[in-house]
């Protein structure tokens, strides 16, 4: 019988499946040796040897030791451990400027990072840096390289791999999936950043059995990250040119989300609050400020700080209830430069939220502010040991 | 003929240098390649001028800033592939390896202050101008705000022992309150943990001392203090300058992570055991 080319695409993504459903579970701890296995996944036993050989085979099990016999007594079964030295997995951060990567083990665990300030490169210099981090990482390798992820701020075509437009970065129609593959020969896979923002949270941040969650990022602009089932929802989250409420005559761009909540919005902001509160130690115009001045000026009771963070808190609290009753995630996040006014802005933020809102739609969402450095890169690895291992 | 890897340094018997030294010479070994170093200003010899001869090199690797950077501009105007330990020439592109510095300042403050309950910092600082001093300083006064602590005292140090000494001992002079030294090195550590004890101050008990780096002399004075792994910096140079003789073009900064190692100078470990 001739086989299709549909025939081999089925037969490839099944033993992709079977692999990816072996591996979680032994890299979750649900089972140790190929009958637990079989058990399991419910794969019938010799799929199970075929693809457990061929993972050993490849350097990404090992085994070791022999494990309790059944009830039933007989063959004490050999152990099956995962090594997650096996093989290394670079995620990699793009923003205005910089392009930093990290090389990570397939546990998530960081062993090296890389990065290349931008300064105002554009085009081809961008992707330029994205090689020279890259190679950075690569020079200091320990295994082979896996894959590939890739996080950009712009419209992006996860499916694609295609970063549709980057203004920042002067980028437009660039293929970033197809470049790398082209040059690294690795799978490459590219999300939005804000996205992969999310599921670094969702999978490193204190979120202990949670399905879903919902990230809200504040920093130049706003942007939505959204990890549902446990994967990224891709595409979503531009939210920063909505309004708040409906624009009144000749105010067109007043109250666009990131107009209140994007960082020159706040410092303005803050400059103009600072001039209502005399005596206020905010730094004044000239001088440095950034969200730890407010933070600190706040937390000694500084009126324009405190007016400020509760301007903000209000804003924020109009996009979680949002959030909160379009989709009910398990949880809230908050990211970007926003979070170094720490828990005082997640705490009023929440408070307002509930006052939004429905009680019982916000009775069992916990929340977080997800402000561990490298969040991009770190998801940017975590999506990608998802899509190539199933691992996450 | 094996290939030869360039190191340039100031003196290779000082132990940073000699780790970094270490830790390229594994690396070189495993890949097939020799090292020649020239380590031109040595304690108890004149200095002498930089004599390596780059063209015979596959590539060299400058420890610190002990190239000017006239000859890193003619090495790479030669097409010769650099490597940087801890420094960076803002206007060259040529790629380097440093310490964490933000995470380690970080954690050295967060250790002090959550751990150790202190809140009146006084911080002495490196070289002004130097890389590492200036991001170990940045990452002190963002942490300062973001544990809203009471303005700190800012000591000069400029990476040695005896002008810290002389900073601390100023301070204590002025009959100032504090409570802990964070110091921008090991060196200058334990020279401030020697000073305060030298005026009758009890370190620990009374003032916690921290410091950033590490090494045996960090260990003699019981210094805790956080730690790059010197030898795997040199490691990491050593695979950067490889992967770029064999083809890789590689600029920016590899970052090395470092970890704090406590001892008794921060005193949290003597609270244990009471």
């Amino acid at each position: 019988m001739r086989r299709s080319s549909t025939d081999k695409a089925t037969h490839s993504h099944l033993r992709q499946h079977n692999r990816q459903l072996l591996l979680r579970a032994l890299y979750s701890g649900l089972a140790d040796n190929r009958a637990a296995l079989a058990q399991e996944t419910g794969l019938a036993k010799p799929t199970v040897s075929e693809v457990i050989s061929e993972l050993i085979e490849e350097g990404l099990l090992v085994e070791e030791g022999r494990g309790q016999s059944t009830e039933e007594g007989g063959k004490r079964p050999r152990l099956l451990k995962f090594v997650p030295t096996a093989r290394h997995v670079i995620g990699i951060s793009l923003d205005e400027e910089r392009a930093y990567g990290a090389l990570a083990i397939l546990n998530g665990q960081i062993v090296a990072q890389h990065y290349v300030e931008l300064a105002g490169a554009q085009g081809e210099a961008v992707v330029d840096a994205v090689l020279e981090v890259i190679n950075g990482l690569i020079a200091q390798l320990d295994a082979p390289l896996l894959c590939i992820g890739i996080g950009v701020s712009g419209i992006v075509d996860a499916e694609q791999g295609l970063v549709e437009v980057a203004p920042h970065l002067g980028w437009r129609s660039v293929p970033l999936a197809a470049l790398l593959n082209a040059r690294y020969g690795v799978p490459i896979y590219i999300a939005h950043r804000t996205e992969l923002a999310a599921m670094a949270q969702f999978v490193y941040g204190p979120t202990n059995g949670i399905n879903s969650l919902a990230m809200v990022l504040v920093g130049t602009g706003v942007g939505v990250g959204l990890v549902i089932n446990g994967a990224i929802y891709h595409g979503g989250g531009e939210i920063g040119h909505l309004f708040l409420s409906t624009p009144r005559p000749g105010n067109g761009h007043e109250d666009r989300l990131e107009a209140r909540l994007g960082w020159v919005a706040v410092r303005q902001r803050a400059e103009s609050l600072r001039r209502e509160y005399p005596g206020s130690r905010l730094p004044g115009e000239g001088e440095r400020l950034t969200y730890l001045h407010i933070r600190h000026a706040a937390a000694n009771g500084d009126p324009a700080a405190l007016a400020l963070l509760d301007e903000l808190s209000g804003y924020l609290a109009h996009i979680f209830a949002w959030i909160i009753g379009l989709l009910r995630p398990d949880h809230m996040a908050l990211a970007g430069p926003i979070t170094n006014l720490g828990t005082m802005l997640l705490d009023r933020t929440v408070e307002r939220t509930q006052h939004l809102i429905l009680p019982a739609l916000t009775q069992h969402i916990t929340y977080s502010l997800a402000d561990a450095p490298n969040l991009v890169a770190l998801g940017a690895v975590a999506h990608a040991l998802q899509r190539e291992l199933g691992l996450v | 003929m094996k290939r030869q890897l360039g190191i340039i340094t100031n003196d290779q018997h000082d132990v940073f240098q000699r780790n970094v030294i270490s830790g390229v010479c594994d690396v070189a070994a495993r890949r097939g390649y020799t090292v020649v170093i020239d380590s031109y200003a040595e304690e108890g010899t004149p200095p002498r001028p930089i004599t390596l001869d780059y063209r015979a090199m596959a590539g060299v690797l400058v420890v610190a800033n002990a190239a000017p950077i006239g000859l890193l501009q003619e090495m790479l105007a030669a097409g010769k592939p650099l490597s940087l330990v801890s420094h960076q020439v803002p206007e060259l592109p040529i790629p380097a390896v440093f310490a964490d510095n933000t995470q380690g300042i970080v954690e050295l403050v967060k250790h002090v202050v959550e751990r150790c309950n202190r809140r009146q910092l006084a911080y002495i600082g490196g070289l002004h101008g130097q890389r590492d001093s200036h991001e170990r300083e940045a990452a002190f006064v963002r942490e300062v705000m973001r544990y809203n602590l009471p303005d700190p005292y800012f000591l000069r140090g400029d990476f040695s022992t005896t002008t810290a000494a002389e900073s601390v001992r100023e301070l204590v002079q002025s009959g100032a309150e504090f409570d802990a030294i964070i110091a921008a090195d090991y060196r200058m550590g334990a020279a401030a943990v020697e000073t305060l004890r030298a005026a009758g101050i009890a370190v620990p008990d009374q003032v916690s001392v921290v410091g950033f780096g590490d090494a045996p002399e960090a260990e003699a004075a019981g210094l805790t203090t956080v730690a790059a792994d010197v030898v795997e910096q040199g490691r990491r140079a050593a695979r950067q300058l490889i992967s770029q003789i064999e083809g890789l073009r590689i600029r920016g900064v590899t970052v090395l992570s470092v970890r704090l190692v406590i001892r008794e100078t921060c005193g949290c470990r003597a609270k244990q055991i009471i």
